[in-house]
């Protein structure tokens, strides 16, 4: 769940993928079938079970520590919700091979559970087929017209909410917010990460480290020439805090997704590429939706930042701090952390980018500049991520970066101030590209007015009052 | 004798100061200690003096007379009259409160008891142990002067002593003994009143003292051996100075040695007595002397400083050419929002001033607001985190050739300012801040290698810190084999026939089983190209080792010496089209560094396993022509253009089986394996075909003496701990010249010496054409007369060889006895890049090689 580390999966868990194994004589591109084989779950540990045509099961495993004892009347959602969990997970597997048939060994799904998949295959891997050149539409299909399930009903869950903590500022801002509101919270991660670990403890709030381990044989496909690329990783943690909110009990789910992880990163051949597409409002409407549908009618799952932008988000962390020397944005996903900014902040990434030039507006120079360690807007070598960023010659990154407006806008109120305006870049701005756009459409205020869309539960809408 | 707040505080430290007295009396000196009030006591003053409640202040008062009876109680001596008035008087002053006095002048008064106390505690305690000792009250001797910028408060609480000697008090102190003991800190000014010195105060005192009786030496009693070449905690490498004279000393104290504070040197300088800084836990460690300008010596640089955390503000305008009251104007807006101004660099169109890190700086407005304002007048520009490279040494200006080495390393960075003052004491550079960890080690190193520090003098450069305070881990260097078991065979071999030569097969072994120790490395290749004699590539496939070869050449060397089961790994750089073809059909690992190959030969590869070498785009090595990455080097490819790599690998379906890179030679920093180890995996991780990691090799070799070895124990730390977080990659490393360099001598013999002005010049049968490190890297490599190797070295000279070129210098200003014609001359460290590197130039013979099994 570090907040988009380039989401590839050998990131997840790669810890603990060993490399000595004999290899699979399968070729992975050239399989028929992906199979849902089987998902069990026993004392705290899930066990997602997928193949490829009559190969070698693939088999990841989900850790839950301390996991407490399942009350019988939770056992239906929870079966529900791990089923959701395997078909999610799924994703990473699938992606290897790509086959044109989807096999459910249980029979076929659903329509709304088989609708959500075919969404979340199809949008969730748009960038990773537009990367290796495939066209997924139509071949995605899982297998439709199983029975309806029955309205789930409300568990009445403990009124507390988990908050996935990703080490960068949205899920820190998420955090102060609901404290702000006295709100019973964990911080909760999946997957071992230093930068995260060192996030979540300077929250103050207990936490939950959930450990994904990917079917180690996914590592000796990508060596023998499986397809790898992107994946909708949010999906995935989404599906297992849903798992985890049953089992430990707590009745939300608060991401911390910004109103830009909505907007598509491209268009191709027709289809809109969204990076953050499991970030974005029609997957958290999806699966929200599906959560109350079929696991407990009263089992929240949103996005507190959702109303924001991400310059809204930024203005806010701002004040916030005692993290400016924990958090990282970063996608270079350091898994060794040291003491000094460039053990945190690569200066390269267009996280890196982004995150430079969206706190700028809003802290002091010279404190912005002890945070990265060095002034990534004075760098030449950095005009391109920027002008990315901007969406000028180019497109936006795929990266969980906000809009090209709203960069805009961030680099216009720089070029405003006195003490920015000679930076190279700031300069650049100035004299190339800033004649080629409107002014009217730059300014930054509109940026921190909230949108009206959003899921947040009646509980903790009070929370949204710390972003004014 | 100056002794500190913790060397006053217990019994233990204060038999230690009796000791110490007692020998220089014993010397025949006459000694006056000057000492801090007891640790932690001036602080405990200073809160009673904030303290309004007068209850509060009483019980502190209390508190603080405790701790000077439990010291007596530990000493075992009853509470002394003159203690016991000074403690009265203290509890009256925290009864009366600041109202008589006036605030200042009572705060001041109280804070002067540290002092009073702990002085006249220890007059008791040496007089008791046996050494008489007078207490003499500091008020007496220190006449506070007050100057025109000067305040109330300046003026009573960090006050200015005028100390010319004075042969009156001279004479006072004689008629009453030979031992006294007086105050740090604390003077009188003309009304009468008690006043303070400020930081550094006790110091400063005994610097006074020193002054006004023109004292034999000041003595600095502290918790270190003196002032290093740097700080400590970011070069261990750092040198014990041992001389100094008073404008260097204050000039280093100012940019960042805390052990002394600048103002203490001045009151010496002008009578001219000498300041000693001793170690007292070691007091049989040299010190550091600082005295008047010592002139039979080299120019050296002495030390090197940063600070971090500047923000610079650079103005531009035509506006102030020639403009009465520019400036003036300028530096109002910076006192208007709260900003001190520190370096200044001007030019006619500029002006750069650097801010030091204040919470005003970082967490207000104030920097925009000083923009804005400045904006109306000039281009502003606000430069950050910058830090402060200062160089120190006397004639600053006169040693820049010297500092070649050093600022070309500057060259690669952003350097925002230079600054030099006229006082030629001290350059300093402004860069980025990020550069400053890895940076400051690496010009320490160049400075010496460079010649700019010349550690090589022993009069001026002591012992590092490492081997005087490091950890017990650092080992300490076994004498080399050529100076014990093997020199009487080489002083026979070099008799036979020079130049020559000899490598010493066991240490190769010994420096691989080194390496093999390295228990998070799966494989090792040796780097052929640092020596290729067969009897080397033997005993280094019997360790185990794979061989790395960058030509057609080395590889068919290798394959000739050693057997089949030995891994081996092409590494070429710009190799034409034939060599890969020809290495495709050997068992090689081939590996690539740029896109021409697959883009114009990609069938050559096609199905075939490669290792990419990228370059993660910067360098670090001992010297400009050994760094092997960055824009500047031509290996690697570029991290930007590893997709377009990728992608062209796809086409012709090679797999990219590892990840290499390797960025420079001579690296003695563990942690720069294990940056480059974790950006390759993390690189590795979005790549799904690759198996192992290559972190290359640059193990470095020290080679002047006293230089720390490369940590293997360490570096397997680090390694390990980045094998941890990504377990599913082999990791390979190449070291070259860490296996062989120590292994092998140049043995030469004196042909003749040469006198010109102040320079000697010694010359031997061979140089440049057997061993260029010295001319291509200026590396400096040890040179002894094995033939004299017990004799003291007088003589300072220029070791030279018979090639007609000025570069053929094999060691510049050696220290070496004086020399005969026909005598062996050894210079060690020549197993790596000695022959292999060796010419027929000048047509002089080649030295031959030998073998010692």
């Amino acid at each position: 769940m570090q907040e988009c580390a380039p989401c590839s999966d050998p990131h997840v868990g790669a810890g603990t993928i060993r490399s000595d194994r004999v290899t699979t004589t399968i070729q992975p591109r050239l399989t028929q079938v992906f199979r849902f084989v089987r998902c069990s779950y026993a004392n705290g540990v899930a066990e997602l079970v997928y193949a490829f045509d009559h190969g070698e099961e693939l088999i990841e495993t989900v850790r839950f520590p301390n996991a407490p004892a399942l009350p019988a009347s939770h056992k239906a959602a929870f079966d529900r919700a791990l089923k959701l969990l395997h078909l999610i997970a799924g994703v990473s597997y699938y992606k290897a091979g790509v086959p044109p048939k989807i096999d459910v060994a249980d029979g076929p799904l659903d329509n709304a559970t088989a609708d959500l998949l075919d969404a979340l295959y199809l949008h969730g891997l748009a960038e990773f087929a537009y990367r290796n050149g495939l066209d997924l539409r139509g071949r995605v299909a899982f297998p439709h017209g199983g029975a309806a399930q029955p309205q789930a009903s409300a568990l009445n869950l403990p009124r507390r909410t988990l908050v996935p903590i990703g080490g960068g500022k949205d899920s820190l801002v998420a955090v102060e917010a609901i404290k702000s509101i006295g709100g019973e919270a964990t911080a909760v991660w999946v997957g071992n990460s230093n930068l995260i670990a060192s996030c979540a403890e300077r929250t103050g709030l207990p936490t939950l480290n959930i450990q994904r381990e990917l079917a180690p044989q996914l590592f000796d496909l990508n060596r023998i020439g499986a397809w790898n690329g992107h994946i909708p990783v949010t999906a995935v943690n989404s599906a297992i805090l849903a798992v985890a909110a049953i089992l430990y009990g707590y009745d939300s789910i608060a991401f911390a997704n910004e109103r830009s992880a909505s907007a598509a990163t491209l268009e191709y051949e027709g289809q809109l590429v969204n990076h953050q597409w499991s970030k974005g409002y029609t997957f958290e409407q999806l699966l929200g939706d599906w959560l109350h549908t079929q696991v407990a009618a009263d089992l929240d799952y949103c996005s507190l930042l959702r109303p924001y932008s991400e310059l809204a988000i930024t203005r806010t962390f701002a004040k916030l701090t005692p993290y400016f020397d924990a958090f990282s944005s970063c996608n270079r996903n350091f898994k060794i952390l040291g003491p000094k900014p460039a053990d945190r902040w690569c200066g390269q990434c267009p996280k890196c980018h982004f995150v430079f030039l969206a706190l700028a507006p809003f802290l002091s120079k010279p404190r912005l500049l002890q945070i990265f360690g060095r002034n990534l807007l004075d760098d030449d070598g950095q005009a391109a991520g920027f002008d990315a960023l901007l969406e000028y010659q180019d497109h936006k990154p795929f990266e969980c970066v906000g809009e090209g407006a709203e960069a805009r806008a961030a680099m216009y109120a720089l070029s405003q101030r006195p003490e920015w305006q000679e930076d190279a870049l700031i300069a650049r701005f100035r004299s190339e590209i800033l004649p080629q756009l409107n002014v009217a459409d730059l300014a930054l205020e509109p940026w921190l007015e909230p949108s009206a869309e959003h899921r947040i539960p009646a509980r903790l809408q009070h929370a949204l009052a710390f972003f004014a | 004798m100056k002794f500190g707040g913790t060397s006053v505080a217990t019994l233990p430290r204060w038999q230690n100061i009796l000791e110490l007295v007692a020998t220089r009396r014993a010397e025949g000196a006459r000694v006056l200690v000057v000492v801090s009030a007891l640790s932690g006591i001036t602080d405990a003053l200073k809160q009673l003096c904030a303290q309004e409640d007068k209850g509060k202040r009483i019980e502190a008062a209390k508190a603080i007379a405790q701790r000077h009876y439990d010291l007596l109680d530990h000493m075992q001596l009853a509470v002394p009259d003159a203690l016991g008035t000074k403690l009265g008087e203290l509890a009256k002053l925290a009864d009366e409160g600041p109202a008589a006095l006036g605030e200042l002048a009572w705060a001041a008064l109280i804070q002067a008891h540290g002092e009073l106390l702990s002085s006249t505690l220890g007059a008791a305690f040496l007089s008791h142990s046996g050494l008489p000792t007078q207490w003499v009250d500091a008020r007496e001797c220190l006449a506070a002067v007050a100057l025109p910028n000067q305040n109330e408060r300046t003026k009573l609480l960090s006050a200015m002593v005028e100390a010319k000697p004075d042969p009156a008090l001279n004479l006072r102190l004689a008629k009453q003994g030979d031992v006294f003991i007086t105050q740090g800190f604390i003077a009188r000014e003309s009304q009468g009143r008690t006043v303070l010195l400020g930081r550094g105060g006790s110091d400063t005192s005994a610097s006074y003292f020193g002054a006004l009786l023109k004292a034999q030496r000041v003595e600095i009693w502290t918790d270190v051996a003196g002032m290093f070449t740097a700080n400590p905690r970011q070069v261990p490498g750092a040198r014990l100075l041992q001389r100094l004279d008073y404008e260097e000393a204050q000039e280093i104290a100012s940019t960042g040695a805390k052990v002394l504070h600048p103002r203490c040197l001045s009151p010496l300088r002008e009578p001219r007595v000498p300041m000693l800084i001793k170690d007292t836990n070691r007091p049989e460690l040299e010190g550091t002397v600082i005295g008047p300008e010592v002139r039979e010596h080299a120019p050296s640089v002495k030390a090197i400083s940063a600070r971090k955390g500047l923000t610079l503000v650079s103005m531009e305008s035509v506006g102030m050419w020639q403009q009465v009251g520019f400036l003036a104007d300028v530096f109002a807006q910076f006192k208007q929002h709260g900003l001190s101004v520190d370096l200044i660099g001007s030019a006619e169109t500029n002006v750069t001033v650097s801010l030091d890190p204040t919470e005003n700086l970082l967490d207000s407005d104030a920097i925009a607001a000083l923009a804005s304002d400045l904006a109306k007048v000039c281009r502003v520009k606000v430069i950050a985190p910058c830090a402060a490279i200062t160089l120190v040494g006397r004639g600053m200006r006169s040693m820049l050739h010297t500092l070649s080495g050093v600022l070309a390393e500057f060259g690669q960075l952003r350097v925002h300012m230079i600054s030099q003052s006229s006082n030629n004491l001290n350059l300093t550079f402004v860069v980025d801040e990020n550069v400053v960890d890895d940076l400051l080690p690496l010009l320490h190193e160049l400075l010496i290698a460079a010649g700019a520090l010349r550690t090589d003098d022993s009069a001026l450069f002591g012992p590092s810190w490492q081997a005087l305070y490091g950890s017990g881990e650092v080992p300490v260097p076994a004498a080399s084999w050529w100076r014990t078991t093997e020199r009487q065979r080489l002083l026979e071999l070099g008799a036979k026939a020079t130049p020559r030569y000899v490598y010493h097969l066991p240490t190769v072994r010994q420096q691989a089983r080194d390496l093999k120790t390295l228990a998070a490395v799966d494989r090792l290749h040796y780097a052929v190209k640092a020596n290729t004699h067969p009897a080397i590539l033997k005993a280094l496939a019997e360790e185990g080792f794979g061989f790395e070869c960058v030509s057609p050449g080395e590889m068919k060397a290798v394959m000739a010496a050693v057997p089949e089961s030995a891994p081996l790994l092409f590494t070429p750089n710009f190799a034409p089209r034939e060599d890969y073809a020809w290495a495709l059909t050997t068992r090689a690992t081939v590996s690539l560094d740029s896109l021409y190959p697959l883009e114009h030969w990609g069938e050559l590869f096609r199905g075939r396993e490669i290792v990419l070498r990228v370059d993660l785009g910067r360098g670090l090595g001992h010297h400009e022509k050994v760094r092997t990455g960055g824009s500047g080097s031509k290996f690697g490819l570029p991290v930007e253009l590893v997709d377009t790599f990728l992608k062209l690998a796809d086409g012709h379906g090679v797999i990219v089986r590892g990840l290499h890179a390797h960025l420079g030679s001579g690296i003695l920093d563990d942690s720069h394996w294990g940056e480059v180890y974790s950006q390759l995996a993390s690189l590795a991780e979005r790549i799904g075909s690759v198996a192992f990691i290559d972190i290359g090799g640059g193990l470095g070799v020290p080679s002047h003496p006293g230089e720390a070895r490369l940590d293997i124990a360490a570096l397997d730390r680090v390694l390990r701990e980045v094998k941890a977080a990504y377990p599913h990659y082999k990791l390979w490393m190449e070291p070259g010249r860490y296996l062989v360099a120590d292994a092998g001598v140049l043995l030469t013999r004196v042909t003749q010496q040469k006198g010109k002005s102040a320079l000697r010049y010694l010359g031997v049968d061979t140089g440049m054409n057997s061993l260029i490190r010295p001319a291509l890297y200026e590396a400096w490599h040890e040179i002894v007369n094995l033939s004299r190797l017990d004799e003291p070295a007088t003589g300072l000279f220029q070791v030279v060889g018979p090639i007609c070129e000025s570069g053929d210098v094999l060691g510049t200003d050696r220290r070496l006895p004086e020399p005969q014609e026909g005598d062996v001359m050894l210079i060690a460290q020549a197993g790596a890049y000695g022959k292999v590197m060796s010419s027929p130039y000048n047509m002089r013979d080649e030295a031959e090689e030998i073998i010692i099994e």
